[in-house]
């Protein structure tokens, strides 16, 4: 066993193992904490076969942003957690699901037959992420754009969807001001009432 | 020797496990979201495995897509979800059937 070797079962079962944790785990904040460390393996999984960009990116995006956003999101909706055992039909049917699917692509992956094609870690002399910026800016260059405003109509939306409390805005309102005369908000007061 | 095929099994394991992942989760919609994330990973994964198979940056360029796209629905998937527990005090997927006709 060489050294790749070594370092991908260790990463693999870690992921695999992580993320049997994450689904039948009760507490979403320890599932945040696990999706963490399966996001942080599968970058030294990408950084294996010569995506180092990829492999940064996801790091920075997903641990950085993303899941940060998960724990932000966990921390501010107070959610009770329930010893709830779903139901022993649930968790056959989707065990039963998911061995059949895992089944075809097994078989599918073997009838192609890969086995001679390794993944190597070779020796370029441009780096990833200037082949990757290189097609990104010229032949991919519309797509990238459409990302932009994909990100922009996300930032719109997630804002647009949760301002519709209205009662506790500190916002002016014409209607009211309008409407309201001198007699109900200026009293005079005499010497004696003081 | 680590061959393409180990890398292809991990990933399709690890698609399998999120499925099983989204068909358990019965009370936590949060949990179901980080399903979706797993999913997504695999797939990426197993872009990348074939961009290094053919020796073709472009699976990469499509992962790097993939990724800002995920990162928007994931952004109004936590804002649907925060206003889902205002209205209704819960994330639990059964109590979730006001469009059942």
């Amino acid at each position: 066993m060489d050294i790749i070797s070594i370092l991908f079962y260790l990463v693999t079962s870690v992921v695999i193992i992580s993320s049997i944790g994450l689904i039948i785990v009760n507490n979403t904040v320890h599932a945040a904490l696990l999706l963490v460390l399966i996001f942080f393996n599968t970058a030294v999984l990408w950084l294996m076969m010569n995506a180092e960009f990829l492999a940064i990116v996801l790091v920075l995006v997903y641990v950085g942003a993303v899941l940060v956003l998960f724990l932000f999101v966990i921390m501010l909706l107070d959610i009770q957690v329930k010893k709830t055992v779903s139901k022993k039909l649930y968790l056959l049917f989707s065990v039963t699901i998911s061995a059949i699917m895992f089944a075809e692509l097994y078989l599918v992956i073997f009838y192609h037959d890969f086995q001679n094609s390794t993944v190597e870690i070779v020796n370029k002399n441009t780096s990833n992420t200037y082949e990757i910026g290189l097609l990104l800016f010229t032949e991919h260059i519309f797509s990238f754009e459409v990302t932009a405003f994909i990100l922009l109509v996300a930032i719109i939306a997630a804002i647009a969807i949760n301002m519709t409390d209205r009662q506790r805005a500190l916002r002016q309102d014409p209607g009211k001001q309008i409407l309201e005369t001198k007699e109900k908000r200026l009293k005079i007061l005499k010497d004696d009432e003081l | 020797m680590i061959t393409m095929t180990h890398y292809l099994v991990f990933s399709a394991l690890l698609f399998c496990i999120s499925v099983a992942g989204i068909f358990i989760n019965r009370k936590n919609i949060l949990l179901l979201l980080m399903s979706i994330e797993l999913m997504l990973l695999s797939v990426n994964t197993n872009f990348i495995i074939f961009s290094n198979y053919s020796n073709d940056i472009t699976g990469q360029v499509f992962v790097f897509f993939i990724l800002a796209v995920a990162a928007a629905e994931s952004a109004i998937g936590l804002a649907i979800i925060v206003s889902l527990f205002r209205a209704r005090n819960s994330l639990e997927i059964n109590l979730i059937n006001k469009l059942k006709g």
